[in-house]
């Protein structure tokens, strides 16, 4: 409240400029570019940093350097000893055993040991735990058992074979229990402490987190001293600070694919773009309407030329997809191609499902995906090349995420942009495609829900992947979607920058990270 | 006086129920915050959906819901962001100076280059000074505010580097922001002023005041500008007004951590809490500055003040 108090006060006159003048005597802005300093554009704010809160992978970029959990993935998507130094799978998957890395400690100064690993799970399967999204996760975890200060047992319901990957991020970064005893739950969100290589030293909501090197990080001291994480949405506003050297880095998603010649042409600055989990597709209604059948549904997604679409519109910064999932994916198939373009081909499919030329369908859009706008574009005129006019509905995108999707209420077709951090095809398959899910409104599928539930406890890996390859298949066979693409992680990066490998799950971590 | 008072605190009362209750009925319609939280998560039932909508408390009827906020009001507790569960209050505690610290700063630029420029164009009237000036006025009046700040960025931070393009810091961080915003209000300002003059110039009291023999400056600034104040006070009052609702994209384009930036985000993420308290503080300013206003009547026309 006193903060309001003085803004209010200052606003009433000429002591307002006099105030201000004041203020940046004695604060002049810093110069951005202290020795060892790095800073990042970010185009949200997660508004807490509590590990169980959130799902937002702004939320990881920052996070990935002040926490760690017990398994750790880098940007090569492998699996390592994070704050366990090894583990084993006991009583046929039901129970893991972690061994722990010793003498770490909190940057509170707290011990690192079993004990904060089962208060951590209890914190998030717990009261704590319910209030945010991130449990739901974790479910499969039945309770966590201290076995002695360094080896704790995980004892799970039922086999979870993404669990490890799952324990590497997100909800299950390991927290210090003392700390948040002491200081309480609001305090935590606002003054993250965990064991990362950079600890908390500031955070101004809406604005910037300010962190600073851990010199006793377990792995290794970083090498810079500073990060700066300024939360900037507007894609323009933050290329323009990447271009006047006030930021080193522009993380996804924020570069707009129309904006990478503006980078590109600054001698300063470059793009790395890497596969990210991201993948869009044009999802059908396969309830009412014309794509009820099945056969149209394939002569659309047969009539759109998705290699010249990545080429032309997203500039190459992606790759087609044969069903709702990516390259990295777990589950990918690299023997299933998509159905050719084929217009002709499209052409006579319409015509045996009995559509008429001229016939009308719509596509729901999110209006502030100004890539998906073009593109919805062209397929409209590759439509309308087989005789359908499509219609374009751009909604405000939770409108349609909230509501449209959810309620059915859709058009014949329309976008879903889709991508988990784990790389897993279940996270996705069973999302889009099981009954009752809530992205899932017109299929039922008593077939496709048996697929995807077989794969889930398993944990032999080879019969696990063979499984989600056919439901890759048999969602493709069905044509539940116009496979798009699967969209690059684009990073806007100054050349200032070295040591950087851009991360495809946005997990940044800037321990061997540089600026000159 | 204090009829008056108690007559504006009563309608301030009706104006933040009126509005805060059509904007919390509004947004809940576009759909579930919990389904929001859970965007980048895998599957979701509705068993997940529903412990975070009792975290929430958006499980509770829509009237039990705005019963709660408005209690919240009464204790000035304006609650939890849905997005982290930062205190409302320090979000608006933050972003509320930001505001009115550079509608405040682009008022003052509008003003200080409307006055002159407008009396000037009312004293050489048809002439070139007053041509220059009202063609100018159309062009500021043109610009899209956002495109001007786009070219103002591009020339000050990136081509020259004088000028950081985004944030809020020391003055020089609010150079862009106040002149982009102030020479789009100068724009309309200056032809209010050089109408509002006209009017007056004509009146015999500034003929006899010219025929006192005063000074022109005396005549202009003290005669005339006096006498046509209640108009411009009255339009410049209201404008304030707008300028807090309008200044949502010149707030967006600087990244400046104002309540237009709150309020966007919190629309964007179903932040209930933020939005209302959002809402209610931006019309609680606007009645506030339409009574200051008023009293700023009696103060320029006594004819007022005694009534």
């Amino acid at each position: 409240m006193t903060r309001t108090q003085a803004g209010t006060k200052s606003h009433s006159g000429a002591a307002a400029l006099v105030a201000l003048a004041l203020t940046s005597v004695a604060l002049p802005a810093a110069p951005a570019l202290a020795a060892g300093k790095m800073t990042i554009s970010t185009p949200q704010d997660p508004g807490s940093w509590d590990p169980v809160d959130t799902f937002l992978v702004q939320w990881a970029a920052v996070a990935t350097n002040v926490f760690d959990g017990l398994t750790y993935r880098g940007p090569d998507l492998k699996l390592v000893p994070g704050l366990a130094e090894s583990w084993e799978e006991l009583d046929e998957g039901k129970r893991i055993r972690f061994k722990l890395r010793q003498n770490v400690k909190f940057h509170n100064g707290e011990p690192f040991n079993a004990e904060a690993v089962k208060f951590t799970f209890d914190r998030l399967l717990g009261e704590q735990g319910a209030k945010g999204p991130q449990r739901s996760n974790y479910t499969a975890i039945e309770s966590v058992e201290i076995i002695d200060d360094t080896t704790v047992d995980m004892k799970l319901k039922a086999p979870d074979p993404v669990l490890l990957t799952k324990l590497a991020g997100y909800g299950a970064m390991i927290v210090p229990p003392k700390y948040i005893q002491e200081n309480g739950e609001d305090n935590f969100n606002l003054h993250p402490v965990g064991t990362g290589a950079f600890k908390f030293v500031s955070y101004a909501p809406k604005v910037n987190i300010a962190l600073a090197a851990n010199p006793d990080y377990w792995g290794g001291a970083p090498k810079l001293s500073e990060l700066d994480y300024r939360f900037i949405t507007e894609p323009a506003t933050a290329v323009a600070e990447l271009q006047a050297g006030r930021v080193d880095l522009v993380i996804p998603p924020t570069i707009p694919i129309g904006m990478l010649p503006v980078i590109e042409a600054d001698s300063n600055l470059q793009i790395v773009s890497v596969p990210g989990p991201t993948v869009d597709a044009l999802r059908f209604n396969t309830r009412d309407g014309i794509t009820a059948d099945p056969r149209v549904r394939k002569a659309i997604i047969m009539a759109v030329d998705r290699a010249t679409i990545v080429q032309s519109i997203l500039a190459g910064q992606g790759s087609e997809i044969a069903n709702f999932q990516g390259a990295l994916s777990f589950g990918y198939d690299p023997e299933l191609k998509p159905l050719p373009y084929d217009p002709e081909g499209a052409k006579k499919l319409l015509a045996e499902a009995g559509v008429k030329p001229g016939s009308t369908l719509q596509i729901d859009i999110r209006g502030n995906d100004t890539t998906m706008n073009e593109v919805t574009q062209v397929i409209a005129s590759y439509l309308q090349m087989v005789g359908i006019t499509a219609t374009i509905k751009p909604y405000e995108t939770n409108v349609l995420l909230n509501d449209i999707i959810p309620q059915g209420k859709t058009g014949a077709m329309f976008q879903q942009k889709w991508g988990g951090w784990t790389f897993d095809y279940d996270n996705t398959a069973y999302s889009m495609y099981h009954s009752g899910e809530k992205w899932n409104p017109y299929e039922k599928d008593a077939e496709l829900d048996r697929l995807l539930e077989s794969q889930r406890p398993l944990t032999d890996r080879a019969e696990r992947e063979r499984i989600l390859k056919d439901i890759g298949k048999y969602t493709a066979e069905k044509a539940y979607e116009v496979p798009l693409y699967n969209t690059n992680a684009i990073y806007g990066v100054s050349k200032k920058v070295k040591g950087f490998i851009a991360p495809p799950d946005n997990r940044l971590k800037l321990t061997d990270v540089t600026v000159e | 006086m204090v009829g008056f008072l108690i007559k504006r605190l009563l309608q301030a009362i009706f104006v933040v129920i009126a509005i805060t209750l059509l904007v919390s009925f509004a947004v809940r319609l576009t759909g579930d915050p919990a389904v929001t939280m859970f965007q980048g998560g895998g599957s979701m039932t509705e068993e997940d959906l529903m412990r975070i909508r009792v975290a929430l408390g958006t499980d509770q009827p829509f009237f039990v819901q705005y019963m709660n906020f408005l209690k919240g009001l009464v204790t000035l507790d304006l609650g939890k962001s849905f997005t982290g569960g930062t205190p409302v209050s320090r979000l608006i505690g933050d972003a509320l100076p930001a505001t009115l610290m550079l509608a405040f700063i682009s008022m003052a630029v509008s003003i200080v280059l409307s006055i002159p420029l407008g009396i000037k164009a009312a004293t050489s009237k048809g002439k070139g000074v007053d041509q220059a000036i009202r063609i100018f006025s159309l062009l500021g009046l043109s610009f899209p505010n956002f495109w001007l700040a786009l070219m103002l960025v591009l020339l000050f931070s990136i081509t020259l580097g004088w000028l950081p393009p985004s944030g809020m810091g020391g003055v020089e961080s609010y150079i862009m922001p106040a002149v982009t915003m102030g020479v789009i209000l100068t724009a309309t300002n200056v032809r209010l002023v050089r109408t509002a003059m006209l009017d007056t110039l004509n009146a015999q009291y500034i003929m006899v005041a010219r025929a006192k023999g005063l000074s022109e400056s005396k005549v202009l600034y003290k005669h005339a500008l006096r006498n046509c104040a209640i108009p411009l006070i009255t339009y410049f009052g209201l404008q304030f007004g707008g300028l807090l609702g309008g200044i949502v994209v010149i707030e967006r384009v600087f990244n400046w951590p104002g309540m237009g930036s709150l309020a966007f985000d919190a629309v964007g993420a179903r932040d209930y809490p933020v939005l209302q308290a959002v809402i209610t503080v931006l019309s609680l300013l606007i009645v506030g500055i339409n009574l200051l206003v008023d009293i700023a009547y009696g103060l320029v026309d006594p004819r007022i003040r005694t009534e």
